[in-house]
């Protein structure tokens, strides 16, 4: 059940990659950074809604009027800071669900990740409070019913006793205080819970990508600009809580729960809510449980280069003083807790190098579930037809992507890994070298979003030998092939593209050759 | 051509955001019904009556709880209805609030109604009484369409109100 739900994600999430992968650059799709467009978002109402206060008059005569005023008589800057604010509000609610659901289907929330899962819940309990208070705020038709709905859920809650939502019902029970209240929440209070809640929610990931590429922030703005310039946001009818409007325009990211308290009741809709929030609070150690050892650091082999907690996505590698007495300053220390068994610290350990010949190959830090030893045993045991017509390729594929299956159909020898970073680049060198292919070609998550966060960046990095452990210069890059690079495997079956990299190699017309 | 796209996509997501941001349109009654909203807050009367205790039995209590009177706490719950002309618009028997329901019993029901002229009779009873009503009132009045029409019960006058 859940993995059917998961794989139907996945596939959904991978046709829409390939849709956005046609016209915005590989680096740059929307959807690759859908937690960083949620922020970017949050920054957009954050500004707009300074604005908006510096004019807004918190009392229950004044609200309405002085929004008004800055829908009607100050449009060119008020009322586009108001249509910036509602839009970036209800287009955040889009990219956090496609967040929720991408982390989802894509399992990143079990086990050793639970953290962020779980952090992320209050976020929402956070997001809609803000939405729905801020709806309250205008003192239009729109605010008067989610006041009086609102109120009637509240009024469920045991801890209030009285009736709040008596107060909406008459302009004379309504004070000012009520009022003040919500301006409160709305303006001060939940943004600072939200604030500190973001930072909590990022605090475990090292470098989390927390504003997204330069020219999708500024589409994005550009985008809301014009829809604020088309259709600018205004109130509805002022609140007038002796008469009911027949229908009210309404905004659904917002308020999708309100219609259930009026069709069913606050108490069923209070439980639907709970019901929902616990199943995502206990989602991550729900069944089944798959638990992969941490990595392991070898200390005889560790000389404290600190490259693998540089490296490692998880902040789960420290680096402490040496405890065996050996001349190295510092050794790395795996927290287990923390660890989510990707392999990435492995890709980047100097010592892990197949051509050690001298000692075993046991590198200082190793992964159990698949170790270096047994990764070089792979290559070597890989025999591909020697065909001096036809390049032997060898397919290195992170474990479970669809594409390695494809490949392998198509008979083109894959070996698997963890995470596409787990592959130190002497591993490349050495398959080359040692004439066991004659091209190496690297398939990864779509498009290089990597559900280990770091894997194809550090891979792409260390083969543009950018970043430690570089490949060996003696390499020929042209040799090696990210397919995810390209993004043309958004139209074209893999296979072909092996031939093509296949081609090229004969013909040794692939640029970018560094000998 | 990629900016074509690119811009098509923004176009899109800007299209449903700004959509579902008011449409569709929430229905909130039928285009000739008025709402009556019942919004009474009332304390039922107590169980039983006050009973001043005599000398010898605050005698065997200790020194620091030695009030004359003995109050049990515990009220009636509130027995409530709403009619408009024969049509039962709200019946309940609303229990008294409070961990030792001391508290007041609170009525809050919105019912839509077809909009027109009615007699509204409202009965409620507070002293457990179940075969009459302590106070009732009929009002005889035109509901419009759209009508938010509030009924509470004020303290003071020992009436309802109709607002
Ligand atoms: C205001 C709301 C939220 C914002 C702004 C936000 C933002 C982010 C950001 C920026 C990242 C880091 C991405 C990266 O650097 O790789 C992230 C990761 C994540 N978020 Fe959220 N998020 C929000 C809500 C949620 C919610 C509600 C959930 C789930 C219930 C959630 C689950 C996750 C998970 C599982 C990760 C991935 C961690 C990993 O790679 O192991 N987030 N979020
Ligand atoms: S396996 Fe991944 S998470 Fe664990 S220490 Fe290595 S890089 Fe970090
Ligand atoms: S990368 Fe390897 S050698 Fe360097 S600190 Fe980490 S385990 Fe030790």
């Amino acid at each position: 059940m859940l993995s059917v739900l998961q794989k139907t994600g996945r596939a959904g999430f991978s046709v829409l990659q390939h849709v956005l992968g046609r016209v915005f650059p590989v680096a740059g799709n929307p959807l690759n950074h859908l937690g960083a467009l949620t922020i970017f978002f949050c920054w957009i109402v954050l500004v707009s809604g300074i604005w908006l206060f510096m004019f807004f008059r918190t009392s229950v005569s004044g609200a309405f009027e002085s929004v008004e005023y800055l829908t009607h008589e100050q449009w060119y800057l008020g009322g586009i800071m108001r249509s910036l604010h509602r839009y970036a509000s209800d287009a955040l609610i889009i990219t956090l669900l496609l967040h929720i659901l991408k982390e989802f289907s894509f399992d990143n929330y079990r086990a050793k990740r639970w953290f962020s899962w779980v952090s992320g819940i209050p976020l929402v309990w956070i997001i809609f409070p803000l939405g729905i208070t801020g709806y309250w705020l205008v003192w239009d038709e729109l605010a008067q019913y989610v006041a009086l709905t609102s109120a009637e859920l509240l009024d469920r809650i045991p801890i209030f006793t009285g009736s709040m939502a008596a107060n909406f019902l008459t302009d004379t029970g309504l004070s000012d205080r009520f009022f003040t209240l919500m301006a409160f929440l709305h303006l001060v209070g939940l943004p600072i819970f939200l604030v500190f809640g973001i930072w909590l929610h990022l605090f475990r990931l090292s470098r989390p990508s927390i504003n997204p590429p330069r020219r999708l922030m500024a589409g994005c703005l550009l985008a809301m600009l014009v829809a604020a310039a088309i259709f600018p946001a205004h109130s509805q009818g002022k609140a007038d809580l002796a008469f009911m409007p027949e229908t009210i325009q309404f905004d659904w990211f917002y308020l999708h729960a309100f219609p259930l308290v009026e069709r069913f009741s606050p108490g069923l809709t209070w439980l639907l809510l709970v019901i929902i929030t616990a199943l995502l609070v206990v989602a991550p150690w729900l069944p089944p449980m798959r638990r992969a050892l941490p990595a392991k650091v070898d200390l005889d082999n560790c000389n404290g280069c600190q490259r693998c907690a540089d490296d490692c996505p998880y902040s789960a590698i420290e680096m402490r003083p040496r405890s065996d007495g050996k001349s190295y300053a510092r050794e790395a220390v795996v927290d287990p807790d923390l660890c989510v068994s990707c392999g990435i610290c492995v890709g980047a350990c100097p010592t892990a190098s197949p051509f050690r010949t001298r000692s075993e190959l046991i590198p200082g830090i190793d992964l159990p579930a698949l170790s270096a030893a047994e990764l070089r045993e792979s290559i070597v045991n890989t025999r591909l037809a020697d065909d001096s017509a036809n390049p032997r390729i060898l397919v290195f594929s992170c474990k479970g992507n669809p594409v390695a299956g494809r490949l392998r159909q198509a008979g083109e020898a894959v070996v698997e890994v963890v995470c596409m970073g787990q592959i130190p680049p002497s591993y490349f060198d050495f398959a080359l070298s040692r004439g066991i292919a004659d091209g190496i070609a690297l398939t990864a998550c779509t498009d290089g979003d990597c559900r280990f966060r770091f894997g194809t960046d550090w891979t792409e990095q260390r083969i543009a030998r950018t970043r430690d452990p570089h490949l060996r210069k003696r390499v020929d890059g042209s040799h090696i092939e990210m397919l995810w690079q390209s993004n043309r495997i958004a139209r074209q079956n893999p296979a072909t593209l092996i031939e093509r990299f296949r081609r090229s190699i004969v013909s040794g017309s692939k640029p970018g050759d560094v000998t | 051509m990629r900016y074509v796209g690119q811009a098509l996509c923004f176009a899109v997501f800007m299209l449903v955001v700004v959509w579902f941001s008011i449409r569709p349109e929430h229905r909130l009654r039928g285009a000739d019904e008025a709402i009556v909203s019942v919004s009474i807050s009332h304390a039922g009367k107590r169980l039983a009556e006050c009973r001043t205790l005599s000398q010898d039995e605050l005698n065997e209590l200790p020194p620091n709880m030695r009030i004359p009177d003995d109050c049990p706490r515990e009220r009636h719950a509130v027995r409530l209805e709403v009619f408009a002309d024969d049509i039962l618009l709200y019946r309940d028997a609303l229990p008294p609030s409070g961990l030792w329901s001391d508290g007041k019993s609170i009525a809050y029901q919105r019912i839509r109604t077809a909009a027109g002229s009615y007699a509204i009779r409202v009965n409620m009873s507070d002293s457990g009484n179940d075969e009459s009503f302590d106070y009732s009132e009929t009002r005889s009045l035109t509901l419009h369409p759209g009508q938010n029409l509030v009924i509470d019960f004020d303290e003071r006058s020992n009436g309802f109100t109709f607002n």
